[in-house]
């Protein structure tokens, strides 16, 4: 009973002694909501690396607003139930300030009502929730989807012949993004799109689809979607012969290696700038980029850099707005997270307003192709 | 010797018996004083518990086999989400409308299926419930796909919302308890011992008069009924929905709570669903262990307490056999 | 002898029963039948054919001929319509629910019997009148008992459903000589109320003290039909068994 007193009078004392610089040394919490298993572990593992790199960057510089950063992690297995829980925790229990989530779209949407009640606000890789007051607190690194798909379309019109497409793709909210995207916007290139197939992340074999599409008369197939079906659609384009060309979305690049040993020069794919940096002229792209690209090849070498540049951003532009802002508190970082324009990030320029929460809004993609095994842009 | 016996033992084992209902109520009780992240966390073990009573009443009192639980729920939750959402119903009765649907569902599904034996159901009511996840991703103009719905209204009745935390909770607990007295109802009544019954030998169900596939259909459509509510509760609590909620995920969950509880018994669920629900989080200190600590626990209750953490306490009927006969 | 118990009617009649397992034919055409106030035996070896005869009776194998009870044909592969009749049997192995309660067991014995309240308490007391164990133990899980009290369950569960005829399959199995004097004493008061019995039996000794007549199955087929009185010993019916 005496030692709680004592205590308790000690951290008084202390309290009225040092309560400016105490306060000051309460570190800016960051969240993230990651599904570091399940499906999107290999996006999410590198977004929660990225993360990690620019905090411990900007830590290493002094932190922000005399504060430290400090990152909690918590995995949600890519299941929208578990990130209900893991958002709850790190809101009530860690009293985090920001979360700098992943791309489990559906766990960020879930969660979305109550990050939104408790008035923090949220930088994420997915898309950004449907309800307006939930899109209010919420911004992306995310490029939108029409980026990826008239990349390609352009690439077509000014590169090739190719009049006629076929488009195959998942059914991720993301992937429908694109393929809605695609529909829309080909015309304009002077392209038609003569087939829309889907398929299942899981599925072994696409010949059903790519077969139906070429007998459409379709030149060359904008494929939408992650994982292995790019190189299964890549042997069944082989095997049904002919010199349909294959653009894909973007990927992690150590996926297209073998995917580029079975179709060649046949083999076309998005590109982010970090993916290319060696081929950027120089520039504040490039400069940026170069910030991100050293310590993460300290790190991890080889590794695909895409998805972790994104992360890197993520925290860039929380920090430009708490600076902005000269404040950690919720409301005054959402607010000042608006007014981010022209902000230099390693996937391009963000242009933040009140009406525009997915801030890269000029095209910052390349279309790649992979020659000895070198990434090369070829626009 | 034997009336001393008599008289002295039911007082304790009775005590003993309220045991899993006493830990619930710590455990609840807790979640609602700490509010926040426990409150959470408490929320889905509720709903869960509803699912899992259903899941009893099917596995536990008939002693058959369900892997497609979840279908039912897939249907309650989006039928009230849709309802609610794009076309303004209340809460209540669209909850209604999406038990109502999923126990329609469920009489399609059981009449031709509840003939097949063992691995045959097993096995068809699996592919029920893949077929439903594929059905809620592809549907896109009513389901959004894996965009999910999001935007549904929270629980309550009329004007009246129930937002908080520890209002929330309150209901859970009150439709929780209801959900448990109805089962412990149908335990004793005689549907139940029906039940119970061709769960022990369908044979010998028979013979007494039970009529075998009418029973289990009814066991069957009262068990996605409580699925159904499950399902309707998760997307009301969440406000929102997608497919993966409801995926194969969900089934094994249920499983395991059920196991982990008590297969049979009447407090089984609750205590199974709480505990398996606050393991993880119990875990999440060990970080990249914590999945590893969860299973080892999860063997550890499996081999100790074979028939499930209530049972523990459950045995107050039981007796050693007489010596004289 | 009371009145009751006198010989009457046949209640229960097999006309030319077979029953096959796939391809085998493992009970050849049968004529046995039970009267009113009678407790029949059918002895035989282990294999004889005893309990398929009884499942064949029920309509539970695959059969040709025929059952007539209270002069109308059984179904055939009904079990729930059959025991509508009043057939009613206590399997070999008892058949008891041992995960639940003496008392749960009696009150699914008169499933069929709905809710109606004063019908089942006069049955319940009835059975407990004839097994006064089986209230002392009321509470407790069947599966618990002792091997005799689970035998008497399974008779009381079988009363509870008001039978017409009681059939039994080996009630002895299992249990010491004494425990099965006493079970049978309670059928013989069965028999004597007026209860027509059909049991098969491996031990011969216990059953021709109960019974009024005794059929002898060997290798599928009924191989003679006798006055219990005619019969003293086991060898007498040794004599029977394989010929």
């Amino acid at each position: 009973m005496s030692n709680t007193l004592k205590m308790a009078a000690l951290g008084l004392a202390l309290g009225v002694v040092a309560s400016g610089p105490a306060l000051a040394q309460e570190p800016y919490k960051i969240g993230i909501s990651a599904g570091l298993t399940g499906y999107a572990a290999t996006v999410d593992r590198a977004w929660r690396d990225g993360v990690e790199l620019a905090v411990a960057a900007v830590n290493a510089k002094g932190g922000v607003a005399g504060r430290k950063l400090e990152v909690i992690v918590e995995d949600n297995r890519s299941e929208p139930q578990e990130a209900v829980t893991v958002y709850r925790k790190m809101l009530t229990s860690d009293k985090v300030n920001i979360f700098i989530s992943g791309c489990v779209s559906a766990g960020n949407f879930a969660a979305a009502g109550l990050v939104v009640r408790a008035q923090v606000p949220m930088v994420l890789c997915s898309i950004l929730p449907q309800q307006p007051d939930q899109v209010k607190w919420a911004y992306t690194t995310l490029p939108p989807a029409g980026f990826e798909v008239t990349k390609r379309l352009e690439y077509l019109k000014e590169k090739t012949d190719v009049k006629k497409i076929g488009v195959l793709h998942d059914p991720t909210p993301y992937a429908n993004l694109q393929k809605a995207a695609a529909e829309k916007s080909a015309a304009d290139y002077g392209i038609e799109v003569v087939g829309v197939e889907q398929y299942k992340q899981d599925d072994a074999d696409l010949s059903v689809q790519i077969a139906k599409m070429k007998a459409a008369g379709a030149k060359a197939i904008l494929k939408i979607g992650l994982g292995g079906t790019t190189l299964t659609a890549a042997k069944n384009i082989k095997q049904l012969g002919g010199d349909l060309l294959m653009l894909t979305s973007l990927e992690d690049i150590a996926v297209f290696k073998p995917v580029a040993e079975v179709l060649g020069d046949k083999f076309l794919f998005v590109a982010s700038p970090s993916q290319v940096y060696e081929g950027l002229p120089a520039g504040p792209l490039k400069s940026e980029i170069g910030k991100f690209l050293e310590p993460w090849k300290a790190k991890f070498q080889d590794r695909d850099p895409n998805w972790a540049s994104r992360g890197w951003d993520g925290v860039m532009l929380t920090v430009a707005a708490i600076e902005k802002a000269k404040s950690i508190e919720g409301p005054a970082v959402r607010d000042a997270l608006e007014t981010l324009s022209g902000f230099q990030g390693t996937t391009g320029v963000y242009d933040m307003s009140a009406t525009v929460h997915q801030g890269l809004t000029k095209n910052p993609f390349f279309i790649a192709t992979i020659s000895d095994g070198k990434v090369k842009v070829v626009q | 010797m034997k009336t001393l016996r008599s008289t002295t033992s039911p007082d304790w084992r009775s005590a003993l018996r309220l045991l899993p209902w006493g830990l619930s109520a710590l455990f609840v009780g807790y979640g609602f004083v700490a509010g926040g992240y426990p409150a959470t966390v408490i929320g889905f073990a509720l709903v869960y518990a509803v699912f899992v009573t259903g899941l009893n009443l099917f596995m536990g009192y008939t002693n058959q086999v369900s892997f497609g639980q979840n279908a039912f729920a897939a249907v309650g939750g989006y039928m009230s989400a849709v309802l609610t959402t794009t076309y303004q119903w209340p809460v209540v009765p669209a909850m209604g409308a999406g038990v109502a649907a999923a126990v329609l569902l469920a009489l399609v599904i059981g009449y031709p299926t509840l003939r097949l034996k063992g691995h045959y159901l097993a096995m068809g009511t699996l592919a029920i419930g893949l077929i439903t996840y594929e059905i809620a991703v592809e549907w896109q103009s009513v389901t959004q796909g894996y965009l999910g719905i999001s935007g549904i209204p929270p629980l309550g009745v009329g004007s009246y919302e129930v937002t908080s935390d520890r209002g929330q909770l309150a209901l859970l607990v009150a439709i929780v308890l209801a959900s448990t007295f109805i089962s412990a109802r149908i335990r004793d009544s005689r549907m139940g011992r029906a039940f119970l019954a061709l769960g022990a030998s369908e044979n010998g169900a028979m013979a007494l008069g039970v009529d075998v596939a009418r029973t289990k259909l009814l066991a069957f459509l009262v068990s996605a009924a409580f699925a159904a509510l499950a399902g309707c509760l998760f997307v009301h609590v969440v406000g929102y929905v997608s497919p993966e909620v409801f995926g194969l995920h969900m089934v094994i969950l249920g499983f395991t709570m059920l196991y982990v509880g008590g297969v049979g018994s009447v407090a089984g669920p609750l205590v199974g669903a709480l505990i398996v629900s606050l393991m993880p989080e119990v875990f999440r200190g060990f970080k990249d262990y914590q999945d590893l600590a969860y299973g080892a626990a999860l063997i550890v209750i499996l081999i100790y307490a074979p028939r499930g953490l209530a049972s523990l306490f459950d045995r107050a009927k039981a007796r050693p056999r007489s010596a004289d006969l | 002898m009371t009145l009751a118990s006198a010989p009457g009617d046949a209640i229960l009649e097999t006309q030319a029963l077979t029953a096959r397992y796939g391809h085998v034919r493992v009970l050849a055409p049968t004529d046995i039948r039970v009267r009113t106030g009678e407790l029949v035996a059918i002895l035989g070896p282990n294999g004889a054919g005893k309990s398929t005869l009884l499942r064949a009776i029920l309509g539970l194998t695959s059969t040709t001929g025929q059952v007539m009870f209270q002069g109308k044909p059984l179904p055939r592969g009904d079990a729930v319509a059959v025991s509508a009749r009043g057939v009613v049997l206590v399997p070999e192995g008892r058949g008891i629910f041992g995960p639940m309660t003496v008392e749960e067991n009696l009150q699914l014995g008169a499933y069929r019997l709905g809710r109606d309240k004063p019908e089942f308490e006069r049955r319940l007391a009835r059975v407990l009148e004839l097994f006064p164990r089986l209230g002392e133990r009321r509470a407790q899980l069947a599966g618990s008992m002792s091997g005799g009290e689970q035998q008497m369950l399974a008779i009381g569960r079988a009363l509870m459903g008001d039978p017409k005829i009681l059939l039994l399959d080996e009630p002895s199995l299992g249990l010491a000589p004494r425990i099965t004097a006493e079970i049978f004493e309670k059928l013989a008061t069965l028999r004597d109320e007026g209860l027509p019995i059909l049991l098969v039996e491996q031990k011969a000794p216990a059953a021709l003290k109960m019974a009024t007549r005794v059929y002898v199955l060997s290798l599928g087929r009924i191989a003679a039909s006798l006055d219990a009185d005619q019969i003293t010993s086991h060898e007498d019916l040794a004599q029977y068994y394989f010929t």
